[in-house]
């Protein structure tokens, strides 16, 4: 550990740190643009000059390239240095054009803020400015190259940090130019991050262009609620409405940056056609009578069938306190539900992930990045949370290995191992490949169970020779690794494969490996859902409930069932039958549509609530803003209206724990404050894994896992090996795999105008051999029939996703909601050419 | 004897000048009856004022609302199909200004001057809330030649990369040629 003097101050930093990051520690911030703490130094831009007087550097030198050492004695504010600075600055002010008052950038800019503070206030350079033509780069990042200062940071995030090649550099010297070879929409699914890297407007945001100055936003942090991670995000809010979102730093779970879908994913609460009125029977009533009608309704309905003719159903979107709060409502009214997922199958694997989530091998994103072998079992990193991907390319720079056993037509933006097996070979290839690489005689400490389930693993034989070469190989690199961690997937895999990937866990960390394992959930809070879902009971049973008439009320909170329910024909006509359909949201979803009694809900950003991500890290959001209309909406663009009211306008929309505590008490409730800290002390009643947290605001910035409770299903369960035995898929036909990607699939991202924008043409994807016995080539068009009528989609073929399925997104455009019982296999006849 | 002379005297002097004066001419004046022409630099009511080619100078930029110490002016920016910036709307609470000029001070295009207009007198202070349309004039108020747009380098109506002051022609990203 050095130890060394900056500017009179002693301070001592782990070796490796660059005097930049040891001075900034004791709080002193050395100018600096083309060092940024994710992407590290490249020496570029030499305004980070400071004045080395003793050790084994002397005088004036770059500090972000200089590692501390002993016995350093460095002053940042030495004549020579400062000048040094002054003059770097003013070098790159030269050409720097002047327009800071149509940049979006001023206010936060570095280069504004290093020039000012550097004491370049005068222009004395009278010559020509270098300028630019701009390019069009797609929707989300805007292009003005006339500012760029040649920092190269843009080219390093997204060429080096990222993986992707279509934007760098190009020509030499004062003419260098950042950008693509040609106008076009940026490729990666990290481009938004530019805009906060650039050090100056280069890159700036497009959908929040021109709205305003980074001092007039309400800024507060956030997370991401638009896949499982909770990426860490700061929602900057003005006049009403969220109208930026960017990436908050953070050590545990996303480091620097978040993802697109994540930072534009935010559009729902802004929505124009947000429903913010409670209606009753379509018509728009006050929220109050809203409640007291569907009390009423309520009653009379328990009065008549009791209590168990109403069921509740939730989301994964929902805040933990709108689950803990329905699901104490359930319990004490002793309704039905409530449910958080629709398909048991996926219950029952969010349960068993989260319930083997030990501390010993659970990572977070962040610890992923340091892995040197990564084992992806069934997920697709870049479409179901592509954060995962970027970790998994940082550990891939790190000289890490990957490998995805993975059906689908997987592309990540590095090299990697691709075993492309059938759904049902998932769980087969990763045990074959975890057992070549385990020798069971180094094993120490590996109990008597782990041994029968080694031992139970089939032969490798078993699988087809080129399989087997492939399993060799890869194997051989795990084999060589010391921190080996398996990333497993929910989506597409079968339910034994959550509790097989924790066991291939255990097996390596019995061979003396620093064995992690890493979950992807279906959703933002599955994890708290599968914390709190009732044991007894599935969606599938109410849903039978309600068509035999048991059921005749249902309570909808956050939850679109005809989004997310595979039958949306059977769904509707369950909805006729209901006496009472009670709808609790915040977007105008189509089944909220449907409701007899609808009650508005705050979103994320104006209620705050807690998530819990699927590392099973819990997370606490604080309110960005009042729930109202926003200010542009109201008054239709022009100024804000000239009349003072004492209520927001569009301002009824409550928090769904306040909306479902109101509905179910006669007596007046107390506000939403108190009624949310009501819920959360009573957590622990509802699962005693929650005991282990602190007071909210005693959590730390990262959050804190929550412990998986103490029944965590048994390990080394042997039956998957049952499930090997038992599939075969009826002859000729092909599986309907139903995938998800990065944009237009998932829930809230769909009401995102500029993500819409990216979105790619609704296709379906099918093996070449498949494609060719069906005389179907790349881009036809083909109908597929389903049990509720045909669907047609446009064909891309595959030669790396596996034989005998069909992947099909669930595209916001494709209504792909025909399926009677999944899994659903086509067969040949069902699928015909649509001939142009 | 001697101090009462003294007091008379006195009261007679004051008297006498007091006379003077009946005959002198005034130099009160009669307002409103009279208008005095105030100076070009006096404070009072601010305007949006236009660049010498008639297009609106103000390119939103907030930096007169926050510069602005009692936080009287609000708006909004978009941006105009042709690529300019603007104020989609431009609020100043004139019942809150001081007059204080640093909105004037800030701006960097000279679009929000004070003008020495002051007689803006309302029973109802929302009418001391003007927008943009009441804002708005149609010359260039005390700066005739400045158009921001000109030297910005950004792509408008006034010009294309390399079209304005002081700029070189655009570097050819494909070509080593000069
Ligand atoms: S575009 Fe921005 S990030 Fe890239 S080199 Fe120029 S100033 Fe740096
Ligand atoms: S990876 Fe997931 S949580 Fe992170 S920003 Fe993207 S969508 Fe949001
Ligand atoms: S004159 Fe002063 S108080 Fe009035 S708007 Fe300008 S900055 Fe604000
Ligand atoms: S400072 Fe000038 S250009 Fe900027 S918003 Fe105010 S009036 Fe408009
Ligand atoms: S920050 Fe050190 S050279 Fe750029």
């Amino acid at each position: 550990m050095p130890k060394l003097i900056i500017d009179d101050r002693e301070i001592e930093v782990p070796a490796g740190t660059k005097v930049i990051e040891a001075a900034e520690r004791l709080g002193i911030k050395i100018p600096r643009f083309c060092y940024h703490p994710g992407l590290g130094s490249v020496g570029a831009c030499r305004v980070c000059a400071v004045k080395f007087l003793e050790g084994p550097f002397k005088g004036v030198q770059m500090s972000c390239m200089i590692d501390a050492k002993d016995g350093m004695v460095v002053s940042t504010t030495d004549e020579e240095a400062v000048n040094f600075r002054q003059y770097v600055i003013e070098w790159l002010m030269l050409n720097h054009p002047h327009d800071c008052p149509v940049c979006d950038e001023g206010g936060h800019c570095l280069l504004q803020d290093m020039t000012v503070s550097g004491g370049h206030g005068i222009r004395r350079y009278l010559g020509l400015k270098r300028t630019y033509h701009d390019q069009y780069l797609g929707p989300l990042v805007q292009h003005e190259m006339n500012r760029c200062i040649h920092c190269y940071r843009c080219s390093r995030f997204y060429q080096e940090f990222t993986g992707y090649h279509d934007l760098g550099v190009m020509q030499i010297g004062s003419r260098t130019f950042f950008g693509r070879y040609q106008d076009g929409t940026l490729e990666s699914p990290f481009a938004g991050n530019l805009s906060d890297i650039c050090p100056t407007g280069v890159y700036t945001d497009k959908p929040s262009r021109f709205f305003g100055r980074r001092w007039d936003y309400q800024r507060s942090p956030s997370i991401c609620i638009n896949c499982s991670l909770g990426c860490h995000t700061v929602a900057s809010g003005r006049y009403r409405e969220v109208v930026r979102q960017e990436a908050r730093y953070s050590e545990a779970v996303n480091g620097y940056f978040i993802c697109d879908r994540g930072r534009y994913g935010f559009f729902y609460t802004s929505n124009e056609e947000r429903p913010r009125q409670a209606l009753v029977d379509g018509k728009e009533v006050s929220y109050d009578q809203a409640i007291r009608e569907a009390r009423e309704k309520l009653g009379e309905l328990i009065k008549s069938t009791g209590p168990d003719a109403v069921a509740c159903v939730s989301s994964e979107r929902s805040s933990l306190e709108t689950q803990a709060m329905l699901k104490k409502i359930c319990q004490t009214k002793g309704w039905q539900g409530p449910h958080y997922f629709l398909d048991e199958s996926m219950a029952q694997k969010v349960k068993s992930a989260s319930s083997r989530l030990e501390s010993g091998l659970a990572v977070s994103l962040r610890e992923l990045e340091s892995a040197d072998f990564i084992l992806v079992i069934g997920a697709d990193p870049v479409n179901e949370a592509p954060m995962l991907a970027l970790a998994m390319r940082q550990a891939q720079r790190r000289g890490g290995k990957i490998a995805v056993i993975d059906p689908r037509p997987v592309s990540l933006p590095f090299e990697f191992h691709h075993l492309n097996v059938t759904p049902n070979e998932v769980n087969l290839c990763a045990s074959l490949l975890v057992k070549t690489a385990v020798d069971l005689g180094a094993a120490t400490d590996l109990e008597q169970p782990g041994i029968e389930f080694y031992q139970a693993i089939p032969k490798l034989e078993t699988v087809s020779s080129s399989l087997q070469e492939q399993i060799a190989k890869v194997a051989q690199e795990l084999k060589e690794s010391k921190r080996p961690i398996i990333v497993c997937g929910t989506e597409t895999v079968r339910q034994t494969t959550p509790a097989l990937a924790a066991d291939h866990a255990l097996l390596l960390q019995a061979t003396n490996k620093q064995a992690g394992l890493f979950y992807l959930l279906p959703g933002a809070n599955s994890f708290s859902a599968s914390l709190l879902a009732s044991e007894d009971g599935s969606f599938l049973e109410t849903l039978e409930g309600i068509e035999n008439g048991t059921i005749k009320g249902l309570i909808l909170v956050e939850r679109d069932l005809l989004l997310h329910f595979h039958d949306r024909q059977r769904m509707e006509l369950a909805f006729e039958k209901l006496e009472l359909l009670v709808v609790l949201d915040y977007v105008n979803s189509r089944t909220q549509q449907r409701a007899h009694i609808f009650l508005p809900t705050s979103t994320l950003y104006e209620a705050g609530g807690i998530f819990i991500t699927q590392e099973g890290r819990l997370q606490v959001v604080p309110r960005a803003h009042l729930s109202g209309t926003p200010i542009a909406q109201v008054s239709g663009g022009n100024h804000p209206p000239r009349i003072y009211e004492s209520e927001i306008p569009g301002g009824e929309p409550r928090p769904g724990w306040q909306a479902l505590a109101e509905l179910v008490h006669e007596e007046p409730q107390p506000d939403e404050n108190t009624t949310r800290s009501s819920v959360l002390n009573g957590l622990s009643e509802l699962n005693p894994a929650f005991a282990t947290i602190p007071a909210i605001d005693e959590l730390p910035e990262d959050g804190m896992r929550v412990s998986s409770p103490e029944e965590s299903s048994p390990r080394f369960s042997l039956d998957w090996i049952h499930e090997l035995e038992r599939k075969e898929s009826p002859d000729k036909s092909l599986e309907l795999v139903l995938v998800n990607w990065t944009f237009s699939t998932e829930e809230l991202s769909q009401y995102s105008p500029p993500l819409m924008k990216l979105e790619k043409e609704a296709a379906v994807f099918m093996h070449v051999d498949d494609a060719t016995s069906l005389g179907l080539s790349d881009s036809d068009k083909v109908t597929i029939l389903l049990d509720r009528g045909a669907l047609e989609a446009s064909v891309s073929v595959k030669e790396n996703m596996a034989p005998g399925i069909i992947v099909m997104p669930r595209h916001r455009l494709l209504e792909w909601q025909k399926i009677e019982t999944l899994p659903k296999f086509v067969s040949h006849e069902e699928i015909k050419k649509v001939s142009v | 004897m001697k101090s009462a002379l003294e007091a008379i005297g006195a009261l007679a002097t004051g008297f006498a000048t007091t006379f003077k004066h009946l005959f002198r001419k005034p130099i009160t004046e009669e307002y409103p009856e009279y208008r005095r022409p105030l100076p070009e630099r006096s404070r009072a009511v601010i305007v949006l004022t236009r660049d010498p080619d008639g297009g609106e100078r103000c390119v939103a930029c907030y930096l007169c609302s926050a510069a602005c110490p009692v936080s009287c002016i609000s708006m909004q920016s978009a941006e105009r199909e042709d690529g300019r910036r603007y104020a989609r709307w431009f609020r100043i609470n004139f019942a809150r200004c001081i007059y204080c000029g640093l909105c004037e001070e800030a701006c960097p295009t000279s679009a929000i001057q004070l003008t020495p207009y002051f007689e803006t007198c309302e029973r109802d202070i929302l009418k001391l809330v003007y927008e943009k349309e009441d804002l708005l004039v149609e010359h260039s108020g005390k700066d005739k030649e400045y158009n921001f747009y000109k030297y910005a380098g950004v792509v408008t109506e006034v010009g294309d990369k390399g079209a304005h002051e002081r700029e070189e022609k655009p570097v050819k990203i494909k070509s080593n040629l000069p």
